[in-house]
């Protein structure tokens, strides 16, 4: 089941909470499915982020959020990709994300929401759909 | 100094990494060597990667440019890696003179990656001063690492006994400097001591580099001071001593010997997949389809 292979995926905690255990369950069913994951701890601000998916040229960036301000994050994030002349850098969350809130972020442009109710499964293959859809077909 | 156009090398490290051979060949450029090359080798944990951010945190304090390329080894079974080397320099990330490029080692076996010589002919090409390399740090990772690189740091720790043994065997004295790190764990100057007399007695009639050992500790600021002078000491050392044209020949040889291991791995991966095939008939085929040209 690698159909993320060759895939670079950063996985990213932007925020003040000190949870990261999501963002790790989430980094290493991503490198099973065969991606190349580069994880960057803790607390995290969006301009850190940004700069280090245009260095690592990541095929997409995962947000594992948790700490309440995520739409603020997420469009923060979004912005400062831009600026750096990625704004063409998918931008996915994970962690909890109110259902109330799901379509403002959908509508800022991030191409998937995965809470922690998700199976693992699924979420991988979502993102395999996303960043291949030649190879999902 | 040039500014650094951080979305154009991003992305021409991708197209580089994940280039055929064929794409390799044709898309490479005789870029003279540029940057100076520091290799940083030793086993998984050894703590390469602690090193390095300290490392470099004082290389940028003194003006450079410095690019660090990471490698970490690829899962042979499902091709998956973690990249989780950068996060050990996180404390310097911030520094806009410094560039970390994290790379899976796919499917390299010598404690590099894939292309990794093309990644870094490409780094020549940016305005950079030093580029480190960290390598995976498994099997005999100095050889290659060896070939690319200006100097070579081999980092032990006091649990590397075993690498003291395959020192005496003569496996890994390619280093120009030598590192204890954890110094603050039990048993490094004992391993220090060791090394020390296993170089003494390697050490060639009339040569004029002997490799330094080093200890360096989690919270020790003169070892990394001592890391960072005995590396610009080799470094000087290198400037009127280097045989340009035997660097070259060395790097070249490299390369070329990637460009066919890849190009096995490439043939295979096309013209063996039925096992009903007799292994002769397949292997007749390799061949074959070496004889045509690699890059076909
Ligand atoms: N005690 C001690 N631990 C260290 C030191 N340097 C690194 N470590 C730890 O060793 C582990 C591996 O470090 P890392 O830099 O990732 O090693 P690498 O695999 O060689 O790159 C980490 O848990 C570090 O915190 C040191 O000087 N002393
Ligand atoms: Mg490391």
């Amino acid at each position: 089941m690698s159909n993320l292979k060759g895939k670079r995926i950063m996985i990213a905690k932007p925020g003040l909470d000190g949870h990261d255990i999501g963002a790790k369950i989430i980094a290493l069913a991503l490198r099973d499915a065969g991606a190349e994951v580069i994880y960057t701890g803790l607390r995290k601000t969006p301009g850190f982020i940004a700069r280090v998916a245009v260095d690592e040229d990541v095929d997409a960036v995962g947000l594992s959020l948790l700490s309440g301000s995520h739409k603020e994050l997420v469009a923060e994030t979004m912005r400062e990709l831009k600026a750096l002349d990625a704004g063409d850098i998918p931008v996915f969350v994970g962690g909890t994300i109110p259902v109330e809130d799901r379509a403002t972020l959908i509508e800022a442009g991030v191409v998937g929401i995965f809470t922690a109710e998700m199976r693992l499964d699924d979420v991988v293959a979502e993102l395999a759909r996303r960043l291949s859809p030649e190879q999902a077909a | 100094m040039r500014p650094l156009d951080r979305r154009a090398l991003g992305r021409a490290l991708s197209r580089i990494a994940n280039a055929s051979v064929a794409e390799s060949l044709a898309g490479m450029q005789g870029t003279s060597p540029n940057a100076y090359r520091i290799g940083m080798t030793g086993p998984p944990g050894a703590g390469k990667s602690t090193l390095i951010g300290r490392f470099a945190r004082r290389r940028l304090d003194g003006g450079a440019q410095v690019a660090v390329v990471a490698i970490d080894p690829s899962s042979p079974l499902t091709h998956g890696a973690i990249l989780g080397d950068r996060i050990r320099m996180d404390h310097i990330a911030d520094n806009l003179r410094l560039f970390i490029r994290s790379l899976a080692s796919r499917g390299a076996n010598d404690g590099l990656a894939d292309n990794i010589a093309d990644v870094l002919a490409t780094l020549d090409s940016y305005p950079f001063d030093e580029v480190i390399l960290e390598t995976v740090g498994v099997g005999q990772a100095e050889h290659a690492v060896r070939s690319l690189v200006d100097t070579l740091v081999l980092v032990l720790i006091p649990e590397s006994g075993d690498q003291i043994q395959a020192m005496k065997a003569g496996m890994l004295e390619m280093a120009d400097v030598y590192v204890i790190n954890k110094a603050d764990l039990p048993g490094a100057d004992k391993i220090a001591r060791e090394i020390r007399a296993v170089l003494k007695l390697k050490q060639r009639v009339g040569a004029s580099w002997a490799p330094p050992v080093i200890m360096t500790g989690a919270a020790d600021a003169n070892g990394i001071a001592a890391l960072d002078e005995a590396v610009s000491r080799h470094q000087a050392y290198l400037r009127n001593s280097t045989n340009t044209e035997e660097v070259q020949r060395r790097r070249l040889e490299y390369h070329l010997k990637s460009l066919m291991i890849r190009s096995v791995a490439e043939i295979l991966a096309r013209e063996t997949n039925s096992t009903a095939e007799s292994l002769h008939a397949a292997y007749a085929r390799v061949v074959e389809s070496l004889r045509k040209g690699i890059g076909r």
